[in-house]
């Protein structure tokens, strides 16, 4: 089936045929759709309160694990095996999947020097890659990689989608960021106007430019409309609000919205007590979520285009508490899918008894997977943003065009 | 206060044979520098002439079925309970309803060009009212000398905030004030050096809040010489502003700002800003003088400066609540204010320290989207009450438009659209509502909801 492109809709659409103005307008847009060389996507899905790394990547085989986690062990036999020596949470198959199949990058002991255990204080800091809370409130790693993009026509440079406040990591000096909340803020409900938007020719220049502008808004409405639709027959996305919100960035990137950032979040991963339940809840939506995020796309021959990553501003300390839960720690890590990941584990895995005064030891800078995004995904120096030289971490296949 | 001898890029208009005095162009005045107006207000200042409706543009008036008697004490009030509440949603809502009632409405035009000036985000500040006294500011000083104005706001603990003042220290520099100041606020890109800024932001070393106030802290100020677009002294703050006030890029981007505000697409000529520019540093950057220069203008009154740029979500939602008499029972004004959001525009929230982009900026799909589904919820009556079943025969009969489906079309046409366009207005009613010339209740709403979503109701 005809991928439900823009331009395709355009085709076929009748009010070609009505409307003189439009054509030029759209051999405009067909051009500019085919010269895009760099219309790659980056998705964040940010894990807010500090997800347990050691309960989600299980290093099973480490005597510390047993030692160190008696009512918060995972017992090895439930566990999704990866390899010899990690495995995923049993919440986490269908991820677990995407690894086998070599479509997932799973990157270990991902922190900084000098770890923050304050929510604030570290989110900020991963946020921004700068370490002076004067630096934390204001432009973040995102914004600072859109100002050096050119600006997408029409749509913010990068857009949280879901509810909430916008992260600082988006805003940028001359960026764009924005919010979506619902498909239906995408839903055309003045059919009079509509009935009456294609003109006859008449207009003023500028009337003309807001009028065809009128029109393409209309065939992305109906593009967008179109994949959701096609997207509930198959059903492919759990009920739950992180999958929700993936499903809603597939329709918009597939619906062609110029946007180049989007930002999700799933909250409550700051369990302090009686983790068991809750992560494993958390964890269960999360791989379900990501695992049809990255299936849809693959459907929608999308995934060379758009590469996922997800975060969280700590990992837990390896000690388990006496609330049969975890207080904040340092290390985690992180997850990498979509265009361009070379599948497999990166980093090292941490050592549960070679511990710095309780705590994980850090085996890779994040900066690293920032640099690797920056360069490799985005085409862009990653010095200014990251206010460093980070090496990129080897886990993307390099620039293509 | 006519300046005939000045320079001719401003000459005051007269209406004449080519450019008579005509309701499109009475219509332009309003929605330039009001947010448009009633059918009865129009043909009012059609009749005076445009002598009367410039002055009473320029001083304000009470316009009584819009006016509340006590504007000023209740808008207080109102400002007061947000503040207090300290919810952002409801600061918004205070300003729309400024905005709606105001004997003044240039004065919130203002209002709303100092806010993008000196874009300031309470997403950061998380301080609704340090928000409202910076608002308050713009709106006391939006007429008065550029220089007062600057000096206050840069001194106000809302922008303080914004731009980090307090992290710029002694031997511990933090440039965003600074740069903001010089490229932003007063002199612009390419007018100041990097090592401008460096020096610049070593005098304003000091300036900090404390207990939400303003501060000079002795002890974090650089107080050591410093050389500031060749002038070398040891500058505190203040003789930083001195010296920026007297630079021509100053004047000429204040200049450019009044004509943003007034004028049109492709019209804001170089010469022209010029012409401004010198008239202002005549006069201590008198911003009132430079705005009335304009608005009394040939150039604001010709007919190509008529519908030649996309209205604000600010003024066309305003405007259209205003021209079509939205007042028993009044809109939501927090509603009002979320769709600005949805259209790009949150007010005090800026998206960045460049304010809004402005212009064309303004359109794309989900700001059409919203703009549409505005004039679809506006024409049902679902802004006033959730049962939404606006009649707008009552509209009609007040303002004589009689009960004929194209005569309230021309009605719409003349208070919702930029410029006159009875071709267009036949084309929209007919394929609306085809042959069918009665204006029933389900008519009426159609022709509402088409017109004031149209392209050209996007136009002011």
């Amino acid at each position: 089936m005809a991928k439900l492109s823009r331009r395709n809709l355009l085709k076929r659409s009748s009010l070609i045929a009505l409307a003189p103005t439009v054509p030029g307008f759209l051999t405009r847009l067909a051009r500019a759709v085919e010269a895009k060389a760099d219309d790659r996507v980056l998705v964040v899905v940010q894990l807010d309160g500090g997800n347990d790394g050691i309960n989600t990547v299980v290093p099973y085989r480490d005597e510390g694990y047993s030692k160190h986690r008696q009512r918060l062990r995972l017992p090895t036999e439930r566990l999704c095996k990866l390899d010899e020596d990690v495995a995923l949470h049993p919440s986490m198959q269908s991820v677990a999947d995407l690894f086998h199949k070599q479509r997932l990058a799973i990157v270990q002991g991902v922190g900084y020097p000098n770890p923050n255990r304050s929510h604030d204080v570290s989110m900020a800091i991963w946020h921004t890659a700068r370490f002076d809370r004067a630096e934390h409130k204001s432009i973040g790693w995102l914004g600072r990689a859109l100002d050096q993009l050119p600006s997408p026509l029409g749509a913010p440079g990068a857009m949280l989608v879901g509810g909430g406040v916008l992260p600082t990591a988006v805003l940028g000096r001359r960026a764009v960021a924005g919010n979506f909340s619902r498909l239906d803020e995408l839903a055309v409900q003045n059919v009079s106007a509509r009935s009456a938007a294609t003109g006859d020719g008449s207009d003023g220049e500028l009337e003309a430019f807001v009028r065809r502008a009128t029109l393409d808004t209309y065939t992305t409405a109906d593009a967008v409309a179109a994949a959701t639709a096609r997207e509930r027959g198959k059903a492919t996305y759990p009920a739950n609000p992180l999958a929700q919100y993936l499903s809603m960035v597939a329709r918009l990137i597939e619906a062609e919205l110029p946007t180049r950032v989007y930002y999700v979040v799933q909250s409550g991963y700051d369990t302090h007590a009686t983790q068991i339940d809750t992560h494993a809840r958390l964890l269960s939506e999360l791989s379900g979520a990501l695992a049809a995020f990255v299936n849809d796309l693959a459907d929608a021959k999308l995934a060379e285009r758009v590469l996922v990553m997800t975060f969280s501003e700590f990992g837990r300390r390896v000690e388990e508490n006496a609330s049969a839960g975890t207080d904040h720690g340092t290390v985690g890590p992180m997850f990498l899918a979509g265009g361009g990941v070379r599948g497999g584990m990166f980093g090292e895995t941490p050592r549960l008894l070679d511990l710095d005064a309780g705590d994980l030891k850090m085996s890779l800078d994040f900066r690293r997977v920032y640099a690797a995004v920056l360069r490799d995904w985005l085409n862009l120096n990653p010095e200014s943003v990251l206010a460093g030289n980070f090496e990129p971490l080897n886990v993307l296949s390099g620039a293509q065009s | 206060m006519r300046d005939d001898s000045l320079a001719t890029a401003w000459a005051p208009y007269e209406p004449t044979g080519s450019a008579p005095w005509t309701l499109a162009r009475v219509a332009h005045l309003h929605r330039r520098a009001g947010f448009a107006a009633a059918w009865h207000v129009l043909q009012r200042d059609l009749r005076d002439g445009p002598d009367a409706a410039i002055a009473r543009i320029l001083g304000g008036e009470v316009i009584a079925e819009t006016t509340p008697r006590d504007f000023e004490s209740l808008a207080r009030t109102i400002g007061d309970a947000a503040v207090g509440s300290d919810n952002p949603a409801r600061l918004k809502a205070w300003w729309v309803y400024r905005m709606l009632a105001t004997p003044d409405p240039l004065g919130e035009r203002l209002t709303l060009m100092w806010h993008n000036h000196f874009a300031t985000s309470n997403r950061k500040v998380q301080n609704p009212a340090l928000m409202y006294a910076q608002n308050e500011l713009f709106r006391r000083r939006a007429r008065g000398s550029f220089s007062d104005l600057l000096l206050s706001v840069v001194k106000h603990p809302a922008m303080l905030l914004w731009l980090d003042a307090e992290s710029n220290r002694k031997g511990h520099p933090n440039e965003n004030l600074a740069r903001e100041l010089m490229e932003l606020f007063t002199l612009g890109v390419g007018h100041y050096t990097e090592d401008d800024v460096k020096e610049a932001a070593r005098a304003l070393t000091g300036w900090t809040v404390k207990n939400r106030e303003f501060r000079e802290a002795a002890a974090y100020h650089d107080d050591a010489e410093k050389t500031i677009l060749g002038q070398r002294g040891s500058w505190r703050g203040d003789d930083l502003v001195a010296i920026l006030m007297d630079e021509p890029a100053t004047a000429m981007r204040l200049a450019r700002r009044v004509c943003e505000l007034l004028m049109g697409e492709g019209l804001i000529e170089d010469h022209a800003i010029a012409e401004l520019a010198d008239g202002l540093r005549q006069r201590k950057l008198d911003v009132g003088w430079a705005v009335e220069k304009v608005l009394r203008s040939a150039a604001f009154f010709a007919d190509r400066n008529i519908g030649n740029r996309v209205q604000a979500p600010a003024e066309y939602i305003v405007g259209a609540v205003r021209a079509l008499e939205i007042v028993e029972p009044p809109p939501s004004t927090m509603g009002l204010a979320e769709w600005m959001g949805a259209m790009g525009q949150d007010l005090f929230e800026p998206p960045n320290v460049f304010g809004w982009a402005g212009g064309r900026s303004w359109i794309n799909s989900r700001s059409l989207i919203a703009r549409g589904n505005f004039a679809q919820r506006l024409a049902d009556g679902s802004l006033q009450s959730a049962a939404g079943r606006a009649d707008w025969r009552v509209l009609a009969e007040r303002r004589g438009c009689g009960n004929d489906a194209h005569d309230f079309g021309r009605f719409l046409g003349q208070t919702v659209w930029a410029g006159q366009s009875d071709e267009e207005v036949t084309r929209v009613k007919q394929t609306v509502l085809g042959e069918d010339t009665t204006l029933s209740p389900d008519n009426a709403r159609r022709l509402v909801a088409a017109m004031l979503g149209s392209p050209r109701a996007q136009l002011g």
